[in-house]
């Protein structure tokens, strides 16, 4: 049961992230690959918060994301400037370097050591410390999430949204103002990321950069492609397919020194087959 | 020991890297329009064939670094028969192409890392390259290897594009696919012959690295990152280009350790990546 | 996407659930002991995960041949903690709540430890590393144990050294790791005076182009430098490099780097006059030589890192007597392990203090023709 409950935790994280980048990818076309960042802020935001400001967790990660919600404003302002192989790889670079700033900034971040000891969240002093209750918690934010997103994409605003990913100059020419959009949708998003994140500090109770490489964008990104583009549902498909499979072939039984590199190769692969035959995704209603 | 020249001849060594592997990345980019992250995987797999042929079986260097190029063209146009043409025909976006490319980049780290394992390999066997002492700093005979190769391969480059009728048609191509198909262009043999050499320059690059540094499985993202911004800087897609911009970047990350802590080294590129993007992403050299 | 699709997926997404909660409820047989191992199997540090895997394995065999602990097999479980806060957590979650044990030897590198050892703590789990060496996990748990001592104890000693010398700057060369920080932080905090300054170069991990950073450090002139590196392949590559410019400068090495046997002597020529601080190594020490010897017998070399190598055997044997002692159980072995007063292992005479850390001290090294001598003061 303990079991899986981290694994439905971790769904629970990645399914956040999912829908929250699909948001950004999926309807509104930006193809972002800087997610972990966000994910990243959220999580260094409780864990410097809570353990050097003695911050409850729920402020914590409320401030975690503002902030990620104004680092998306920015990143997301710099980029409007950019378009398809241009704005993709200058994700790649804001991705960078949120990572050095996690790595390098040793006062704040301390670094490669990370920051351990981050309490578990309470609530008027009732502690919501146990996984089960962390996992309701979690479950109840991520309802909310989804169906705000749900509204958020049924309205005049997601509209506009799959408008400016489909011909956004013919939009312009409407005389409507697409990068406050653009800008808008990144900065929510942003912020959906950083709860995530804040969720993650939380349940490890340790932080530290490597868990938000580029890697991990990609990663996350991969849920949205899987799952489908423009498709809430296929989020929560695709991170629960993501998630649960690393866990399988934990218990395949493969020698464990090539376990890791024979997940990564299938992962691989699978993104070369989706882009090849489903290039929508299981559920998507977009190609990219 | 001057440090002034040892830093102008680091940034040379570093240069002809970074050389080598624009060339061939803006080939096929001028050709094919998509970023191919792949392409740093096929460079570090053209390092392991010359490692496995020369270290491992014994052979020759010469013909193990021959093979070893070889075997890296011929791998990036197996893998643009079965997979990227497949794409180019169904028309499938940049973004896609470049996520597919991505997807093969992560399984042919992971085969790497499954035959030869995550370790650092070193075509030089053990001990360093007999260094030569030029103007007060240090070379060595495989650094003197790189830069005569990248000093060749630009000169051969410029001669096939210039003045043969191959390169004419090359050109041509990267200016407007569907033109040159009306003119009666064998369009996908050439894109063939332009996907092998400029995997094979890639191969090189690894060999070279190989003789160098070393190679292991994952090293493949970070020089083509490095190749990327400097293609961009320069001018994506343009042969002149690419050589401008690995110049330029080169003197500013050498430049950048010099001034701030060397971890911050990616950082500074990519930050030098970014005003680029946003104010003049078609690169010095490009035309908009 | 399809009915048919989806309601396959359906399926299978049951399925795989049902598994996994039927495969939750596992738990432990009785003619066997089940005991977890997280170890770093993947990535970089997998150079080192390798050869601690074998000493576990051999000093299981070893035990089980001898009839076991308390007549019952020991069985170990190993997961791969990759060097990460977050695998280490993950391994933990998977060991103590699927295969329900009741120890787990690990984790190895710091951040895996310092992952898992909430788990263990919420679980009264008992976490007992050999190899954890980060000053974040001192005291940090009555259920965390270690046989292996803090890093604070390695850069003390070259730290002394360097003042004995009469050095006046010490330049690191430091991998951006956690295990390389700590020690660049207490080596400064006992070095670090009026006219003794530290430097210090950060690179990041799989860094193989270290030449300017080389030649900045030179650029400063220190009176020695610290290549103070995670993995001796990463050492390697700086030595290298530093020859490729004929630089020889006083060296201080971390302990991965001198540990690492082949790699001093494949550079004996560069290391001769290095210094570093192991772990107590005293090849006196007839469990060591025993240790050594069956490594080899059974695996065909030699055995790697020892330092580590001798506390993880040392490991396993003093949880045979913890067992034998107070029963498989996490809180009481947690409990007996604290009261360890002078047990002799491998590794010489351990003593385990109220804060769970081994009560040691290293000791300082000197490579002479390719292997690390120790110094007698």
């Amino acid at each position: 049961m303990e079991y899986l409950l981290h694994i439905l935790i971790y769904f629970a994280i990645y399914a956040l992230l999912g829908i929250s980048l699909n948001l950004i990818a999926g309807y509104t076309g930006l193809l972002s690959i800087t997610h972990a960042s966000f994910f990243g802020i959220g999580a260094y935001a409780v864990a410097i918060l809570t353990t050097q400001f003695g911050l409850g967790f729920f402020g914590a990660a409320l401030i975690g994301m503002v902030l990620a919600g104004i680092g998306g404003l920015i990143i997301g302002w710099v980029l409007s400037r950019l378009s398809g192989d241009y704005y993709m790889l200058g994700t790649v670079g804001f991705s960078y370097i949120i990572f050095a700033i996690m790595m390098n900034w040793s006062s704040l971040t301390r670094g490669p050591l990370g920051i351990p000891a981050i309490p578990r969240p309470s609530l008027f002093g009732l502690g919501l410390g146990d996984n089960l209750k962390l996992f309701l918690l979690l479950l109840f934010v991520l309802l909310v999430i989804y169906l705000l997103s749900r509204k958020l994409v049924a309205s005049s605003f997601g509209r506009v949204l799959r408008a400016i990913r489909e011909d956004e100059n013919a939009l312009r020419v409407f005389g409507y103002e697409t990068t406050n959009y653009k800008l808008a949708i990144f900065a929510i998003a942003a912020g959906m990321a950083a709860m995530a994140g804040a969720f993650l500090a939380t349940y490890i109770t340790f932080v530290d950069p490597l868990s938000f490489t580029i890697m991990e964008s990609v990663f996350i990104m991969s849920i949205v492609i899987f799952g489908g583009f423009a498709s809430l549902e296929g989020s929560l498909l695709g991170a629960f397919l993501l998630v649960l499979l690393p866990e399988l072939l934990r218990f395949m039984g493969l020698p464990s020194e090539i376990a890791g590199h024979v997940r990564q190769g299938v992962y691989g692969l699978l993104l070369v087959l989706f882009m090849m035959y489903w290039p929508k995704g299981l559920m998507g209603k977009y190609k990219v | 020991m001057d440090y002034l020249a040892q830093f102008t001849l680091n940034s040379i060594i570093n240069g002809a890297l970074y050389i080598l592997i624009t060339l061939g990345f803006n080939l096929i980019y001028g050709v094919t329009k998509f970023v191919n992250i792949n392409h740093g995987a096929i460079a570090v797999v053209g390092g392991y064939t010359t490692y496995y042929l020369f270290r491992v079986l014994g052979w020759q260097v010469s013909v193990s670094i021959v093979l070893g190029v070889l075997v890296a063209g011929l791998l990036g146009l197996l893998l643009d028969r079965i997979v990227f043409r497949y794409l180019r025909e169904n028309k499938s976006s940049n973004v896609t192409q470049f996520i597919a490319s991505l997807g093969l980049f992560t399984i042919t780290q992971s085969v790497l890392a499954i035959v030869f394992g995550s370790q650092l390999c070193s075509l030089m066997g053990d001990g360093p390259a007999r260094p030569y002492n030029i103007f007060g700093g240090f070379l060595t005979s495989v650094h003197l290897a790189t830069i005569i190769s990248a000093l060749l391969a630009v000169f051969f480059m410029f001669l096939l594009l210039r003045y043969t009728r191959f390169g004419k048609i090359v050109r041509a191509l990267s200016d407007d696919e569907e033109v040159a198909k009306i003119m009666g262009i064998n369009t996908g043999q050439v894109i063939g012959w332009v996907v092998f050499i400029g995997s094979a320059l890639a191969g090189l690059a690894g060999v070279l690295v190989g003789f160098d540094l070393g190679i292991y499985p994952a090293m493949g993202l970070i020089i083509l990152m490095s190749g990327i911004i400097a293609s961009i800087i320069g001018g994506i897609g343009n042969f002149y280009g690419g050589v401008l911009g690995s110049i330029i970047l080169v003197v500013i990350e050498n430049l950048g350790m010099v001034v701030f802590p060397s971890e911050w080294r990616m950082a500074v590129a990519f930050a030098v990546l970014v005003p680029f993007l946003i104010w003049r992403p078609q690169g010095i050299l490009g035309k908009k | 996407m399809n009915k048919t699709t989806k309601i396959i997926l359906g399926v299978v997404a049951v399925v795989l659930l049902v598994w996994i909660v039927v495969a939750s409820n596992g738990s432990q047989n009785n003619s066997e002991i089940k005991v977890g191992v997280i170890l770093p199997l993947s990535g970089d540090a997998a150079s080192y995960g390798e050869p601690w895997r074998n000493v576990f394995d051999m000093t299981a065999e070893e035990i089980n041949n001898a009839g076991g602990i308390d007549g019952k097999k020991l069985v170990l479980i190993v997961e791969d903690g990759k060097c990460s806060g977050k695998d280490g957590a993950s391994a933990m979650e998977k060991l103590v709540n699927i295969d329900k044990v009741q120890v787990v030897l690990g984790g190895s590198c710091s951040s895996e430890s310092l992952g898992a050892e909430p788990i263990a703590t919420r679980a009264k789990v008992l976490l007992f590393s050999a190899v954890s060496s980060s000053p974040d996990l001192t005291g940090k748990s009555k259920f965390f144990v270690r046989d292996y001592p803090s890093d604070s104890a390695q850069s003390k000693v070259l730290a002394e050294l360097a003042i004995q010398k009469g050095w006046k700057n010490v330049a690191f060369i430091q991998e951006q790791t956690d295990f390389a920080v700590a020690l660049h932080k207490s080596f400064t905090d006992n070095f670090q005076a009026e006219g003794r300054t530290v430097s210090k170069e950060e690179f990041p991990k799989d860094t193989a182009d270290f030449r300017t950073i080389i030649a900045k450090v030179r650029a400063g002139n220190p009176d020695a430098v610290f290549v103070d590196v995670q993995t001796a392949m990463a050492g390697e590559r700086i030595f290298k490099q530093m020859q490729e410019i004929s630089w020889k400068p006083n060296l201080l090495l971390s302990d991965p780097a001198m540990g690492d046997g082949q790699m001093l002597e494949k550079n004996k020529v560069f290391l001769e006059g290095a210094f570093g601080a192991e772990f107590v190594i005293d090849p006196q020490n007839t469990k060591l030589q025993h240790l050594l010897e069956a490594y080899k017998a059974k695996f065909g070399k030699d055995v790697e890192y020892q330092s580590y190598a001798q506390a993880i055997y040392d490991q396993v044997y003093l949880l045979k007597d913890g067992i034998e002692a107070v029963g498989y159980n996490g809180e009481k072995l947690a409990g007996w392990l604290r009261t360890v007063n002078n047990w002799q292992g491998a590794s010489g005479s351990i003593t385990i203090g109220a804060d769970g850390d081994r009560v040691s001290a290293h000791s300082l090294e000197i490579v002479r023709s390719g292997k690390a001598e120790r110094v007698i003061e």
